[in-house]
Protein backbone atom coordinates (compact mmCIF):
# COMPACT_ATOMS: atom_id res chain seq x y z
CA UNK A 1 0.00 0.00 0.00
CA UNK A 2 2.95 2.00 0.81
CA UNK A 3 4.44 1.47 -2.43
CA UNK A 4 1.55 2.36 -4.14
CA UNK A 5 1.20 6.17 -2.56
CA UNK A 6 4.89 6.40 -2.80
CA UNK A 7 4.83 5.90 -7.24
CA UNK A 8 1.59 8.06 -7.55
CA UNK A 9 2.90 10.59 -4.83
CA UNK A 10 6.51 10.51 -6.83
CA UNK A 11 5.25 10.95 -10.07
CA UNK A 12 3.35 13.71 -9.93
CA UNK A 13 5.08 15.93 -7.55
CA UNK A 14 8.38 18.65 -8.72
CA UNK A 15 10.05 17.46 -5.90
CA UNK A 16 10.42 13.17 -5.64
CA UNK A 17 12.76 13.40 -3.07
CA UNK A 18 10.55 15.12 -0.21
CA UNK A 19 8.20 12.26 -0.55
CA UNK A 20 7.78 10.55 2.39
CA UNK A 21 5.10 7.59 3.31
CA UNK A 22 5.34 6.26 6.44
CA UNK A 23 2.73 2.86 7.80
CA UNK A 24 1.31 3.09 10.83
CA UNK A 25 -0.89 0.19 11.58
CA UNK A 26 -3.33 -0.38 14.89
CA UNK A 27 -4.97 -3.42 14.43
CA UNK A 28 -6.61 -3.77 11.09
CA UNK A 29 -6.49 0.25 10.81
CA UNK A 30 -3.23 1.07 8.48
CA UNK A 31 -2.62 4.67 8.24
CA UNK A 32 -0.66 6.19 5.75
CA UNK A 33 1.26 9.49 6.58
CA UNK A 34 2.30 11.28 3.04
CA UNK A 35 4.44 14.03 3.27
CA UNK A 36 5.77 16.37 -0.06
CA UNK A 37 7.48 19.13 0.03
CA UNK A 38 5.19 21.88 0.83
CA UNK A 39 4.91 23.60 -3.01
CA UNK A 40 3.34 19.59 -4.06
CA UNK A 41 0.53 19.96 -1.21
CA UNK A 42 -1.50 20.74 -4.40
CA UNK A 43 -0.48 18.24 -6.82
CA UNK A 44 -1.17 15.34 -4.06
CA UNK A 45 -3.84 16.88 -3.36
CA UNK A 46 -5.30 17.93 -6.40
CA UNK A 47 -8.95 20.56 -7.31
CA UNK A 48 -11.14 19.71 -4.24
CA UNK A 49 -9.21 16.92 -2.98
CA UNK A 50 -9.77 14.76 -6.39
CA UNK A 51 -5.73 13.72 -6.42
CA UNK A 52 -6.24 12.48 -3.16
CA UNK A 53 -9.86 11.00 -2.95
CA UNK A 54 -8.51 8.63 -6.01
CA UNK A 55 -5.96 7.43 -3.90
CA UNK A 56 -8.10 7.07 -1.38
CA UNK A 57 -10.31 4.35 -3.21
CA UNK A 58 -7.31 2.88 -5.40
CA UNK A 59 -6.03 2.01 -1.56
CA UNK A 60 -9.45 0.57 -0.43
CA UNK A 61 -8.75 -2.11 -2.96
CA UNK A 62 -5.66 -3.25 -1.56
CA UNK A 63 -6.64 -2.79 1.65
CA UNK A 64 -9.59 -4.51 1.14
CA UNK A 65 -8.36 -7.68 -0.33
CA UNK A 66 -6.06 -7.82 3.01
CA UNK A 67 -8.85 -7.27 4.98
CA UNK A 68 -7.43 -3.71 6.26
CA UNK A 69 -9.70 -0.75 6.58
CA UNK A 70 -7.23 2.29 5.24
CA UNK A 71 -6.84 5.80 5.74
CA UNK A 72 -4.73 8.10 4.14
CA UNK A 73 -3.57 11.48 5.39
CA UNK A 74 -1.75 14.00 3.89
CA UNK A 75 0.44 16.09 6.22
CA UNK B 1 -16.41 -25.28 -13.46
CA UNK B 2 -18.81 -25.94 -10.39
CA UNK B 3 -17.82 -22.99 -9.04
CA UNK B 4 -21.02 -20.76 -8.63
CA UNK B 5 -21.45 -17.95 -7.35
CA UNK B 6 -24.89 -15.98 -6.52
CA UNK B 7 -25.11 -12.49 -6.22
CA UNK B 8 -28.91 -10.94 -5.45
CA UNK B 9 -29.10 -7.23 -6.09
CA UNK B 10 -31.70 -4.65 -6.53
CA UNK B 11 -31.90 -1.53 -8.15
CA UNK B 12 -34.62 0.70 -10.34
CA UNK B 13 -35.22 -1.34 -13.01
CA UNK B 14 -33.95 -4.89 -13.94
CA UNK B 15 -31.38 -3.62 -15.84
CA UNK B 16 -29.87 -1.84 -13.25
CA UNK B 17 -29.93 -4.38 -10.89
CA UNK B 18 -28.35 -7.16 -13.07
CA UNK B 19 -25.64 -4.40 -14.02
CA UNK B 20 -24.98 -4.20 -10.12
CA UNK B 21 -24.49 -8.00 -9.65
CA UNK B 22 -22.24 -8.25 -12.24
CA UNK B 23 -20.29 -5.98 -11.07
CA UNK B 24 -19.97 -7.51 -8.00
CA UNK B 25 -19.20 -11.08 -9.34
CA UNK B 26 -16.86 -9.17 -11.71
CA UNK B 27 -18.56 -11.10 -14.78
CA UNK B 28 -19.79 -10.55 -18.11
CA UNK B 29 -23.08 -10.76 -19.10
CA UNK B 30 -22.79 -13.85 -21.03
CA UNK B 31 -21.77 -16.19 -18.04
CA UNK B 32 -24.03 -16.03 -15.48
CA UNK B 33 -27.99 -16.64 -15.09
CA UNK B 34 -30.52 -14.16 -14.13
CA UNK B 35 -33.43 -14.77 -12.42
CA UNK B 36 -36.26 -11.63 -11.99
CA UNK B 37 -36.77 -12.26 -8.10
CA UNK B 38 -39.05 -9.19 -8.34
CA UNK B 39 -40.37 -6.80 -11.22
CA UNK B 40 -40.15 -3.15 -10.36
CA UNK B 41 -43.08 -1.03 -10.17
CA UNK B 42 -43.27 2.73 -10.44
CA UNK B 43 -45.94 3.18 -7.70
CA UNK B 44 -47.89 6.03 -8.31
CA UNK B 45 -46.09 8.88 -8.12
CA UNK B 46 -43.43 7.67 -6.17
CA UNK B 47 -45.49 6.24 -3.36
CA UNK B 48 -45.25 2.47 -3.05
CA UNK B 49 -42.70 2.16 -5.61
CA UNK B 50 -40.91 -1.66 -5.71
CA UNK B 51 -37.51 -1.73 -6.66
CA UNK B 52 -36.33 -4.53 -8.84
CA UNK B 53 -34.63 -7.68 -7.51
CA UNK B 54 -32.39 -10.20 -9.48
CA UNK B 55 -29.92 -13.04 -8.44
CA UNK B 56 -27.24 -13.63 -10.55
CA UNK B 57 -25.91 -17.09 -10.37
CA UNK B 58 -22.27 -17.95 -12.45
CA UNK B 59 -23.65 -21.35 -13.33
CA UNK B 60 -20.99 -21.49 -17.06
CA UNK B 61 -17.54 -21.89 -16.39
CA UNK B 62 -14.93 -19.15 -16.43
CA UNK B 63 -14.71 -17.41 -19.23
CA UNK B 64 -11.83 -18.47 -20.53
CA UNK B 65 -13.25 -22.02 -21.21
CA UNK B 66 -16.00 -20.06 -23.53
CA UNK B 67 -16.52 -22.20 -26.54
CA UNK B 68 -17.51 -25.11 -24.72
CA UNK B 69 -20.41 -23.12 -22.97
CA UNK B 70 -24.09 -24.76 -22.74
CA UNK B 71 -26.56 -22.71 -23.81
CA UNK B 72 -28.30 -20.69 -20.64
CA UNK B 73 -31.55 -22.47 -20.30
CA UNK B 74 -33.52 -19.59 -22.30
CA UNK B 75 -36.73 -19.98 -19.48
CA UNK B 76 -34.42 -19.05 -16.65
CA UNK B 77 -32.23 -16.36 -18.10
CA UNK B 78 -34.93 -14.81 -20.55
CA UNK B 79 -38.34 -15.98 -19.22
CA UNK B 80 -39.46 -12.03 -17.71
CA UNK B 81 -37.26 -10.20 -19.72
CA UNK B 82 -39.09 -8.24 -22.93
CA UNK B 83 -37.25 -9.78 -26.10
CA UNK B 84 -35.40 -7.01 -27.30
CA UNK B 85 -32.96 -8.03 -30.20
CA UNK B 86 -30.40 -7.33 -27.68
CA UNK B 87 -26.77 -7.09 -29.55
CA UNK B 88 -24.50 -10.04 -27.78
CA UNK B 89 -21.57 -7.62 -27.54
CA UNK B 90 -18.46 -8.60 -26.43
CA UNK B 91 -16.25 -5.70 -27.08
CA UNK B 92 -12.99 -7.38 -25.92
CA UNK B 93 -13.45 -10.35 -28.48
CA UNK B 94 -13.56 -8.48 -32.04
CA UNK B 95 -10.97 -6.02 -31.44
CA UNK B 96 -7.39 -6.81 -32.31
CA UNK B 97 -5.07 -5.42 -29.37
CA UNK B 98 -1.75 -3.61 -31.13
CA UNK B 99 2.05 -4.44 -30.49
CA UNK B 100 4.26 -2.20 -28.71
CA UNK B 101 5.52 -1.40 -31.97
CA UNK B 102 2.61 0.24 -33.19
CA UNK B 103 1.96 1.91 -29.81
CA UNK B 104 2.22 5.96 -30.35
CA UNK B 105 3.94 7.78 -27.36
CA UNK B 106 0.42 7.87 -25.72
CA UNK B 107 -0.50 4.38 -25.73
CA UNK B 108 3.07 3.21 -24.44
CA UNK B 109 3.53 6.18 -21.49
CA UNK B 110 -0.24 5.19 -20.77
CA UNK B 111 0.22 1.10 -20.91
CA UNK B 112 3.66 1.68 -18.66
CA UNK B 113 1.93 3.80 -16.49
CA UNK B 114 -0.87 1.41 -15.77
CA UNK B 115 1.34 -1.83 -15.25
CA UNK B 116 3.13 -0.28 -12.53
CA UNK B 117 -0.18 1.05 -10.63
CA UNK B 118 -1.42 -2.42 -11.27
CA UNK B 119 1.28 -3.73 -9.81
CA UNK B 120 2.05 -1.91 -6.69
CA UNK B 121 -1.56 -3.07 -6.36
CA UNK B 122 -0.87 -6.55 -6.01
CA UNK B 123 -3.34 -7.51 -9.06
CA UNK B 124 -2.21 -9.85 -11.53
CA UNK B 125 -4.00 -8.59 -15.05
CA UNK B 126 -3.50 -8.21 -18.64
CA UNK B 127 -3.93 -5.41 -20.38
CA UNK B 128 -4.48 -5.13 -24.00
CA UNK B 129 -4.14 -2.19 -25.65
CA UNK B 130 -6.10 -0.95 -29.18
CA UNK B 131 -7.35 1.72 -30.52
CA UNK B 132 -11.44 3.08 -30.74
CA UNK B 133 -13.59 2.82 -32.90
CA UNK B 134 -13.75 6.28 -34.68
CA UNK B 135 -16.70 8.43 -33.06
CA UNK B 136 -18.05 11.77 -35.09
CA UNK B 137 -15.60 14.05 -35.21
CA UNK B 138 -13.42 13.30 -32.46
CA UNK B 139 -10.07 12.13 -32.11
CA UNK B 140 -10.14 8.53 -30.80
CA UNK B 141 -8.20 6.99 -27.91
CA UNK B 142 -6.46 4.36 -26.89
CA UNK B 143 -8.08 1.77 -24.78
CA UNK B 144 -6.32 0.14 -21.80
CA UNK B 145 -8.53 -2.64 -21.91
CA UNK B 146 -7.57 -4.78 -18.30
CA UNK B 147 -8.43 -8.22 -18.54
CA UNK B 148 -7.75 -11.00 -15.61
CA UNK B 149 -10.31 -13.05 -13.55
CA UNK B 150 -12.09 -10.94 -10.61
CA UNK B 151 -11.97 -7.57 -11.80
CA UNK B 152 -14.96 -6.86 -10.37
CA UNK B 153 -13.32 -4.77 -7.42
CA UNK B 154 -11.64 -2.65 -10.04
CA UNK B 155 -14.73 -1.39 -11.39
CA UNK B 156 -16.52 -0.76 -7.91
CA UNK B 157 -19.94 0.92 -7.33
CA UNK B 158 -21.21 2.81 -10.35
CA UNK B 159 -17.47 2.11 -11.92
CA UNK B 160 -15.94 4.31 -8.93
CA UNK B 161 -12.67 2.59 -8.82
CA UNK B 162 -12.19 2.32 -12.70
CA UNK B 163 -12.97 6.37 -12.81
CA UNK B 164 -9.95 6.89 -9.83
CA UNK B 165 -7.84 4.35 -12.05
CA UNK B 166 -8.37 6.16 -15.02
CA UNK B 167 -7.82 9.56 -13.58
CA UNK B 168 -4.44 8.43 -12.25
CA UNK B 169 -3.29 6.56 -14.98
CA UNK B 170 -3.94 9.64 -17.59
CA UNK B 171 -3.01 12.23 -14.91
CA UNK B 172 0.90 10.62 -14.37
CA UNK B 173 0.84 9.40 -18.19
CA UNK B 174 -0.15 13.08 -18.95
CA UNK B 175 2.67 14.90 -16.76
CA UNK B 176 5.24 12.55 -18.31
CA UNK B 177 4.62 13.41 -21.71
CA UNK B 178 4.30 16.33 -20.87
CA UNK B 179 0.49 16.84 -22.70
CA UNK B 180 -2.92 15.52 -22.35
CA UNK B 181 -2.73 11.67 -22.76
CA UNK B 182 -4.87 10.49 -25.20
CA UNK B 183 -6.14 7.44 -23.02
CA UNK B 184 -8.77 5.49 -21.54
CA UNK B 185 -9.58 2.62 -19.46
CA UNK B 186 -11.60 0.22 -19.34
CA UNK B 187 -12.16 -3.07 -17.03
CA UNK B 188 -13.57 -6.42 -18.89
CA UNK B 189 -15.55 -4.63 -21.28
CA UNK B 190 -17.53 -2.65 -18.31
CA UNK B 191 -17.63 0.44 -20.09
CA UNK B 192 -19.29 -1.40 -22.99
CA UNK B 193 -22.05 -3.03 -20.81
CA UNK B 194 -23.13 0.21 -18.94
CA UNK B 195 -22.92 1.92 -22.46
CA UNK B 196 -25.62 -0.49 -23.52
CA UNK B 197 -27.66 -0.27 -20.25
CA UNK B 198 -27.50 3.48 -20.57
CA UNK B 199 -29.08 3.60 -24.10
CA UNK B 200 -31.77 1.40 -23.21
CA UNK B 201 -32.61 3.32 -20.05
CA UNK B 202 -32.74 6.61 -21.80
CA UNK B 203 -35.03 5.09 -24.58
CA UNK B 204 -37.16 3.62 -21.61
CA UNK B 205 -36.99 6.90 -19.65
CA UNK B 206 -37.98 9.30 -22.78
CA UNK B 207 -41.14 7.06 -23.45
CA UNK B 208 -41.74 7.59 -19.48
CA UNK B 209 -41.82 11.13 -20.35
CA UNK B 210 -43.83 11.38 -22.72
CA UNK B 211 -46.47 9.23 -21.54
CA UNK B 212 -47.14 11.18 -18.16
CA UNK B 213 -46.44 14.50 -20.13
CA UNK B 214 -43.67 15.90 -17.47
CA UNK B 215 -40.07 15.75 -16.94
CA UNK B 216 -38.45 12.44 -15.95
CA UNK B 217 -35.00 12.60 -14.03
CA UNK B 218 -32.12 10.56 -14.00
CA UNK B 219 -29.94 9.39 -11.50
CA UNK B 220 -26.92 12.16 -10.72
CA UNK B 221 -24.29 10.35 -13.07
CA UNK B 222 -20.83 11.30 -14.74
CA UNK B 223 -19.87 13.50 -17.42
CA UNK B 224 -19.08 10.80 -19.30
CA UNK B 225 -22.38 9.16 -18.57
CA UNK B 226 -24.25 11.69 -19.20
CA UNK B 227 -23.05 12.23 -22.58
CA UNK B 228 -24.08 8.92 -23.47
CA UNK B 229 -27.38 9.67 -22.72
CA UNK B 230 -27.47 12.99 -24.22
CA UNK B 231 -26.20 11.27 -27.59
CA UNK B 232 -28.89 8.45 -27.24
CA UNK B 233 -31.42 10.81 -27.38
CA UNK B 234 -30.39 13.42 -29.56
CA UNK B 235 -32.50 12.95 -32.39
CA UNK B 236 -35.57 11.50 -30.59
CA UNK B 237 -38.18 13.89 -31.80
CA UNK B 238 -40.50 14.10 -29.09
CA UNK B 239 -37.77 14.92 -26.36
CA UNK B 240 -34.97 17.20 -25.42
CA UNK B 241 -32.68 16.59 -22.66
CA UNK B 242 -30.97 18.89 -19.90
CA UNK B 243 -28.27 18.21 -17.24
CA UNK B 244 -29.18 20.16 -13.97
CA UNK B 245 -27.54 20.24 -10.43
CA UNK B 246 -24.18 20.67 -9.49
CA UNK B 247 -20.58 18.31 -9.48
CA UNK B 248 -21.60 14.98 -7.86
CA UNK B 249 -25.38 15.59 -8.01
CA UNK B 250 -25.31 16.57 -11.92
CA UNK B 251 -28.16 14.63 -13.61
CA UNK B 252 -29.87 14.55 -16.65
CA UNK B 253 -33.86 15.50 -17.18
CA UNK B 254 -35.66 14.60 -19.77
CA UNK B 255 -38.03 16.36 -20.94
CA UNK B 256 -41.25 16.01 -23.35
CA UNK B 257 -41.58 18.43 -26.49
CA UNK B 258 -44.47 20.88 -26.17
CA UNK B 259 -45.02 21.90 -29.38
Amino acid sequence: MKELIEYISKSLVDDPSQVNVSEIARGLTVTLELEVAPEDMGRVIGKNGRVANAMRILLRVVAAKQGKRINLEIL
Amino acid sequence: MSDTRTVETSGADIEEAIELGLEQLGVSRESVVVEVLEEPSRGLLGIGARRARVRLSTAAPPRSAKPEKPAPPPAAQLARRPARSEPREQPAEDITPVSEADMDDDAKVGLATLQELLDKMHITADVLVYQAEPAEGEETPWVLQIRGNDLGMLIGRRGETLSALQYITRLIASRELQRRANIVLDVEGYKARREQMLRRLAARMADQAIQLGRTVSLEPMSPYERRIVHLALRDHPDVITQSVGEGNHRKVTIVPNSR
